[in-house]
């Protein structure tokens, strides 16, 4: 087979495609909704995660509370800022709103402390001034009877019991970010998928409604027009998915979102793009060929509704069954299936569930696969291709 | 001498016999003319030519050997159902189907501005080809067609839907490829020009090659015709008429005081010379001319006869 008008069918496709207008402004505003959906939720994360500080104002005669006060605060993960001040000032720093507000006063004895608060009390103050006063009577009676307050605080933080566990727990579950990176991934692979796939139907259509298929195939063959246009929009679908993954992922990094989540973002992504590339060369064959079924635009919807199942069955089967048991065997042995391998194995992977054979196995089997659908798909594109007038069938084209 | 054959092609769509033992030859620097009724074949013989689809049997052949894919590409083909991408510029089109058939981009470049101006759409080559008209748009495909300086040319149909101008430039484009050596095959159903232009012409019928051969070849007649018109009363020129042996007249359709006059086949020689004579003892003769047959004639001749044919087929058929 020459190469070089494979390759001037590819580079047509790519030209025509990427370089409209129409795809010129759906990538901007496709890139302008992962960035901007980034900081939005970037924003609501942050007020959600940063609880805001509190503040604790002491009289002189319960001075003794400060340190108590401090370590409680460290044990229970609240920001607290303690001052001293007179009764009055207290009064008056309660009820302001700016930031030498505080949300408690506390005055008396400090065994038993009187807590002034503005209207309600905040309930972690609340919870943290009764551990500091517990400890500090605690620490107060223990002196009194001669003990070390010191030694018997470490006491008390090592008595804990150690846990473990005969087999580790897998991570699962339909929360966390294992379970957010493996939807999003899989999204964008079925979005790619199913866009590029309609891109090569409504092409192969394109070139036999306009008849411009006959001058084609008057200078190459069938299977070379055919892989042209598999290349030459792979090539665009892969742009498209590296683009937009590539900015999901700019947006996260850019905003320090990465540092708290687990997943490996760039080998998630690296597989994605392998898992792309094997599921487009499954898919890309099917539509191309049985898209020379038909001959009108119409009658598209005919031929690819079936490829659309085989891509929407494996998707929703791994939005529902991977994160509850993303190492069950039916799992273990759908994720070996094609058309099923490219969504579960990239949703196993961000849950830490597959084994390195797995995946080598399944990447094996598919590429398989992909000979005999070349097979089979340039078959029929080949008997469809030339054919005008009704729908062919497809025993018809596969038979000759 | 570079000769393009067609031997013996076979085809059929389930029971219909689309094409049966199709042979004729086109030699460089002829333009073989394709003619023949709608469903003749002559669509399914260029496709075949072309590659396009696959005889049952037969084989076309060039210079001796059988027409492959990399001679295919040395071809230039215009297809019945013109076919360009419509949302693409003509000249992006053009370079691309240039690309295609093996040029480097500056050929194709240089090769696509020479079309396109000499086919008077220069001015659209930035334009997407849906933009352009009817007839714009089939200049382009011919464009498509010659845009590789082919070294054979299989054209279905290229003048329809041109203007009488761009005939002209169609005609003048056929004749410096075919004076370039370049075998042009093309099928039309305007006969005047097909009789015009063409070195020689075939008949097809039914999938069958029924007549081939140069205009003059194919239109010579064994019954000779003449158009009489004499100066002197119809009544007294149908009367002498009738005398003169070997010859049968009738008044001209649409000319009053004009006949036909058919002589016999196998008729007395010089026939034509003792009417002459005859018609000017009768009166000044206002014309006397040898009437040929043109290809129209012919043309109906080979229909009516097949047309009579099929309609026995069918009539034992049904019987």
């Amino acid at each position: 087979m020459r190469t070089g008008p494979v390759w001037m069918i590819a580079r047509r496709e790519i030209k025509t495609r990427m370089l409209t207008k129409a795809n010129i402004i759906s990538m901007a505003v496709m890139l302008a909704v992962i960035v901007i959906g980034a900081f939005v939720g970037n924003y609501f994360l942050d007020r959600d995660a940063a609880a805001p500080e509190r503040s604790v104002a002491l009289e002189q005669s319960v001075s003794a509370l400060q340190p108590h006060l401090e370590l409680a605060a460290e044990q229970q993960k609240i920001e607290l800022r303690v001052s001293t001040m007179t009764a009055d000032d207290a009064t008056a720093a309660l009820v302001s709103a700016g930031d030498d507000a505080i949300d408690a006063f506390l005055s008396g004895d400090p065994a038993s402390p009187k807590m002034l608060v503005a209207e309600q009390p905040d309930a972690d103050v609340l919870a943290l001034v009764g551990a500091a006063v517990r400890s500090y009577v605690i620490t107060d009676q223990i002196s009194a009877l001669g003990g070390d307050p010191g030694a018997f605080e470490e006491m008390m933080a090592a008595a804990a019991p150690t846990v473990e566990a005969l087999q580790p727990a897998s991570q699962s579950g339909y929360e966390g970010p294992a379970y957010g990176i493996s939807m999003v991934m899989i999204s964008l692979l079925l979005g790619a998928l199913i866009s590029s796939g309609s891109i090569i139907a409504m092409g192969v259509v394109e070139e036999k409604t306009s008849r411009v298929v006959e001058i084609l195939l008057a200078t190459i063959k069938p299977t070379q027009l055919l892989a042209g246009k598999v290349l030459g929009i792979g090539a665009y679908g892969l742009f498209q998915i590296v683009v937009l993954a590539g900015a999901l992922a700019g947006a996260l990094a850019a905003l320090g979102l990465t540092a708290d989540i687990e997943v490996n973002i760039g080998a998630s992504l690296a597989l994605l793009i392998v898992w792309f590339l094997l599921g487009y060369a499954l898919f890309a064959l099917l539509f191309g060929g049985f898209a020379a079924l038909v001959s009108r635009q119409e009658e598209i919807g005919s031929v690819t509704t079936p490829l659309m199942f085989l891509l929407f069955v494996p998707y929703y089967t791994t939005l529902f069954v991977v994160p509850g048991d993303p190492d069950s065997t039916v799992v273990r042995v759908l994720s070996q299936i094609p058309f099923f391998a490219p969504f579960m194995m990239p949703a196993r992977d961000a849950f830490g569930a597959v084994a390195g054979w797995e995946l080598a196995l399944s990447m094996g089997i598919a590429l398989l696969t992909i000979p005999l659908l070349v097979w089979v798909a340039a078959r029929v594109y080949q008997r469809g291709v030339l054919h005008t007038g009704g729908r062919m069938k497809l025993a018809e084209a596969l038979k000759g | 001498m570079s000769v393009l054959q067609i031997d013996a092609l076979n085809k059929s769509y389930g029971t219909l016999r689309a094409l049966r033992d199709l042979s004729f030859d086109v030699r460089s620097g002829e333009i073989f003319g394709f003619v023949g009724s709608n469903g003749a074949g002559k669509t399914t013989a260029m496709r075949i030519i072309l590659g396009v689809l696959a005889a049952d049997s037969g084989q076309v052949r060039w210079n001796g050997t059988e027409l492959d894919l990399e001679v295919r590409r040395t071809v230039g083909y215009m297809p019945e159902e013109r076919g360009l991408y419509p949302r693409m510029k003509v000249g992006e089109q053009l370079r691309f189907l240039a690309g295609l058939h093996g040029m480097n981009p500056v050929e194709a470049r240089a090769s696509v501005e020479r079309w396109t101006d000499r086919l008077g759409v220069g001015a659209r080559r930035g334009d997407h080809v849906q933009k352009l008209s009817l007839g714009n748009q089939q200049r382009v495909q011919l464009a498509a067609a010659l845009v590789h300086n082919p070294a054979v040319l299989v054209l279905d149909e290229p003048f329809s839907g041109l203007d009488p101008v761009a005939v002209d430039v169609m005609s003048a484009v056929l004749r410096e490829r075919t004076d370039d050596g370049v075998p042009v095959i093309f099928s039309s159903h305007q006969l005047d020009l097909v009789e015009r232009l063409c070195d020689r012409v075939g008949i097809i019928s039914s999938g069958q090659m029924v007549a081939v051969g140069t205009i003059d070849e194919l239109c010579v007649t064994d019954r000779p015709r003449w158009a009489l018109d004499v100066q002197a009363p119809p009544t007294a020129v149908s009367t002498w008429l009738g005398t003169v042996p070997g010859v049968t007249a009738s008044p001209m359709p649409g000319r009053p005081g004009a006949f036909l006059v058919v002589g016999e086949p196998d008729g007395p020689p010089g026939v034509g010379q003792q009417l002459l004579r005859g018609a000017l003892d009768l009166g000044a003769v206002r014309e006397f001319s040898p009437i040929r047959p043109s290809l129209m004639d012919l043309f109906r001749d080979v229909v009516s006869a097949d047309d009579a044919a099929t309609a026995a087929a069918a009539g034992k058929v049904t019987r």
